[in-house]
């Protein structure tokens, strides 16, 4: 009963998209008229922009370990330093890094690692929630309950148990390099069942449709009608779990990093940052974890608005 | 019946006012409960609650009688006799006899163990009776009963019945996770890295002992988060406090802050018997077996500058793999290669390396004060010479296995004297690595008139002979730079202020001089 009730609400989100552009306008006048969305998204934009450009607006490369002064050590912001009497705007790290070069620097790998891993659980959970609603049968039973069994483990422990492994398989000389890759994987392998779920729930309701059951009888084959015909039709909610899972993925490499499984701290992420920063918060030194922790906040929150609002504003109902 | 009743109703007042729980934090869990298969000092201060062993260091390090009443050297040759003390038990109830010392013997010096390094010159160990033992050297050894302070001992019947007449350093044995000794304190539970619960043994031959009536050791790997524990009162005591919050302790209400200097020296180590670098690129072969290179590396580091930012002035650089407050520091040799990154340059190219390599360097990142902070540090110093450092920072659990591998190509290790005489360093980590002794010499480092020498030390009596035996290894040591020494780690407890304890110089934390007031 409720089963069909979720169907009934995915198929209301996925209403056909013949009305493609009279939808765009749509978007755009409740984008216009939305005062959230669109601070959100401006910090969104502001943020990656100032990633993309980091090395062309970073005063420091904190990366190239040859250009850091240990002497510059915990500089208060906006203060000289006492040995050296350069100036920091953020303030330094214990390593004399620049705290400001070091979060552009950190957001570009934050960005890249969500990025990257929410693509990946999307390609993942697309094509096994097609398959699982399209074949259903004994394809659909085993991958929906590989998908039940991963979500009863949270999936920051799924991330780990799988970082662990490749940490384990890797050679120790590799691991830097590697660390940012098996961060993709772990939580993009963590986070695919609720791309799977969604899918397959709409597709259910997809395949039964008369422009599937014509594409059936044309002799099209399986395949080409779900990717064909289903998949643009599905593709609504999947926009908007991955504008969401965006952000959640951006804070499990935070906290991965934070747990000091994710990116080393000789190319630390904005996590990373954040448990470097927190050894200091008793002596004084805010700055170090203060900095990084907002730009987090700021994305996590900007990103999840954006969702929030995407999500009312493809949803019919609310319209 | 009124008098029995008072005495019944004191009873009842006095029973809680006697019970002290005092609680402490770590940053390292030992690893093993098992006191022969850990020479690592997180596991022997803490067994040291636990064990005991024929002699033992007290409030200011000197030795003292425990297991052991008196010793004297043989008359009939090198070695020494032990007089045993009469009446102790073990924590299961067995009696405390020379066979015990016998088997104790044969279990730490077995190959099997991580302390046979102690027992290098002991040819025989015998008993001619139930409370005598005689241990018999290849030569004259003056110094052997300051050397065995943490040799621990074990109940022979005990070890039997549980299968554990050796140990096990890879898989563990019964004795990894259970104790049976006859300390002061005997575990009630343990549960590893989660916490382990000590209560006073109350068959302990000694007096010296506080009114803590239960200890709860619980390990917090995050220094922040130690301070926090310590200033919200969930703990009692913390060691070590980062140098960065020590200030912050020592002005805060409620808390004290303890503050000494350890007799720890923190170095780099090399790999220098493998003919190729774990994480070498751009290079043939391993430049580290180079002494150039190696100066190269002395000199690309600013000691001065981690003294100063990471370890906060705290710390004492040091030209030695001792202090010198130790026994037989060899005073001309205090001068530390200067920190230079132009000569290092000049260095790496004499030796042929003018572009630089890169090689793997692994840090602990919970074992030593800042650990992962000065590795960080170090990797930028030597990107300024052009050598570029792939650091591996890992937990110390799993970082002895893989030095013991040779998974590094260059490491940080901190090492502090059991016997707090030079000669400690040498014999574990300048000596060639051989079945008992050079068992901490990871790099394999080797040469033929140490390994002389270093016997020579262990049997000589006069004074300024075996000084000038000391200073010919160190400035060996210092000319090869086989280890670049730092500095001297900095000893700083943090405790709450009803705490009254002594703080040892070894930084092992003793549980029967804690007085809760």
């Amino acid at each position: 009963m409720s089963e069909l009730q979720t169907e009934i609400e995915t198929k209301a989100k996925t209403s056909p998209g013949r009305l493609a552009r009279a939808w765009d306008s749509d978007l755009a006048y409740s984008f216009r008229n939305n005062p959230v969305a669109m601070v959100s998204a401006f910090v969104v934009s502001l943020l990656i922009l100032a990633a993309i450009f980091a090395p062309l607006i970073a005063p420091h490369d904190p990366f190239n370990p040859a250009t850091l002064n240990l002497m510059n050590g915990f500089t208060p912001p906006g203060q000289a330093n006492q040995f050296t009497q350069e100036y920091f705007l953020l303030g330094t790290d214990d390593q004399g890094r620049d705290v400001f070069s070091t979060i552009l620097y950190g957001m570009r790998i934050s960005l890249f690692v969500g990025f990257a891993a929410v693509m990946l659980a999307l390609v993942i959970g697309v094509l096994l929630g097609l398959l699982a609603g399209y074949l259903g049968g004994w394809v659909e039973t085993i991958i929906m309950r590989i998908a039940d069994i991963q979500l009863t483990f949270p999936a920051i422990l799924v991330a780990m148990l799988i970082f662990g492994i490749a940490k384990g398989i890797t050679p120790p000389e590799y691991r830097d390099q590697m660390a940012i890759w098996v961060l993709i994987l772990a939580i993009g392998l963590s986070d695919w069942v609720q791309f799977a779920r969604v899918v397959r729930g709409a597709t259910l309701v997809e395949k039964n449709r008369e422009y599937v059951q014509a594409a059936r009888l044309i002799g099209r084959s399986p395949f080409s009608i779900m990717v064909r015909h289903i998949l643009p039709n599905v593709l609504n909610p999947v926009l908007v779990i991955a504008t969401i899972s965006l952000a959640l993925a951006i804070i499990a490499e935070a906290t991965l990093s934070f747990l000091g499984v994710g990116a080393p701290p000789t190319k630390p992420s904005l996590g990373t940052l954040i448990r470097i920063g927190q050894e200091f918060m008793f002596s004084g030194e805010w700055w170090i974890l203060f900095f990084p922790a907002v730009t987090l906040l700021a994305l996590a929150l900007s990103i999840n608005l954006l969702g929030d609002w995407l999500r009312d504003a493809l949803n019919p109902k609310l319209r | 019946m009124r008098t029995s009743l008072v005495i019944a109703t004191l009873g009842v007042l006095a029973a809680p006012a006697s019970a002290e729980t005092f609680r402490w934090a770590g940053q390292t869990d030992p690893n093993t409960m098992d006191p022969h298969a850990g020479n690592s000092a997180p596991v022997l201060g803490f067994l040291n609650n636990v064990y005991e062993g024929l002699v033992r260091r007290d409030r200011n390090m000197a030795i003292e009688p425990a297991l052991a009443t008196e010793w004297e050297p043989l008359e009939d040759g090198a070695g020494w006799r032990f007089h045993l003390r009469e009446g102790v038990t073990f924590h299961d109830g067995a009696d405390f006899t020379a066979d015990d010392v016998i088997f104790s013997y044969e279990r730490a010096s077995s190959a099997e163990a991580d302390t046979a390094s102690w027992f290098a010159g002991v040819t025989e160990v015998t008993a001619p009776d139930e409370y005598t033992v005689e241990i018999r050297t290849d030569a004259p050894n003056p110094i052997f009963p300051d050397s065995i302070a943490n040799w621990m001992m074990m109940d022979r019947g005990w070890a039997e019945a549980n299968n554990a007449t050796r140990p096990n350093i890879e898989q563990g044995s019964y004795a990894t996770l259970n104790t049976n000794g006859t300390g002061a304190y005997r575990i009630t539970e343990r549960e590893p890295a989660l916490r382990t619960v000590l209560a006073p043994f109350e068959e302990w031959w000694g007096d010296d002992r506080g009114n803590v009536t239960e200890g709860i050791f619980t390990p917090i790997e995050n220094s922040a988060t130690g301070v926090a524990a310590l200033l919200s009162g969930e703990v009692d005591m913390i060691e070590p406090v980062p140098v960065q919050d020590a200030e912050r302790i020592d002005n805060a209400e409620g808390v004290d802050l303890q503050r000494g200097v350890e007799a720890r020296v923190m170095m780099y180590g090399f790999s220098q018997d493998k003919d190729s670098l774990v994480g070498g690129d751009g290079v043939e072969g391993n430049p580290f077996q180079d002494p150039l290179v190696r100066q190269a590396v002395a000199h690309a580091i600013n000691v001065d500058a981690i003294r100063q930012t990471i370890m906060r002035g705290s710390a004492e650089p040091t030209a030695q793999l001792v202090s010198a407050a130790m026994r037989g520091y060899s005073e001309g040799l205090s001068e530390r290669p200067a920190y230079d990154p132009e000569r290092a340059r000049e260095l790496l190219a004499e030796a042929g390396y003018e572009d630089g390599f890169s090689f793997l360097l692994k840090c602990p990142n919970d074992r030593y004060i800042n650990d992962e902070s000065v590795c960080q540090a170090t990797v930028s110093m030597l990107a300024q010479v052009g050598l570029d450092a792939q650091l591996d920072a890992i937990p110390v659990r799993n970082y002895w296995p893989e030095l013991r591998a040779d998974e590094y190509d260059m490491y940080f290790l901190g090492w502090s004297p059991g016997t707090f005489d030079a000669e400690h360093p040498f014999r574990f980590l300048v000596h060639t690595p051989q079945e008992n002794i050079g068992t901490w010499n990871f790099g394999g480092y080797s040469n033929p008139r140490v390994d002389e020498l270093i016997p020579a030390i262990q049997s000589e009596i006069d004074e300024s002979a075996r000084q000038e035996m000391l200073d010919e290894i160190a400035g060996i040591v210092q000319d090869e730079m086989v280890y670049v020494p730092l500095y001297v780690q900095p000893l700083l407890w943090g405790t709450a202020e009803n705490i009254e304890l002594t703080q040892r110089e070894d930084n092992f934390f003793i549980l029967r001089w804690v007085t809760v007031n």
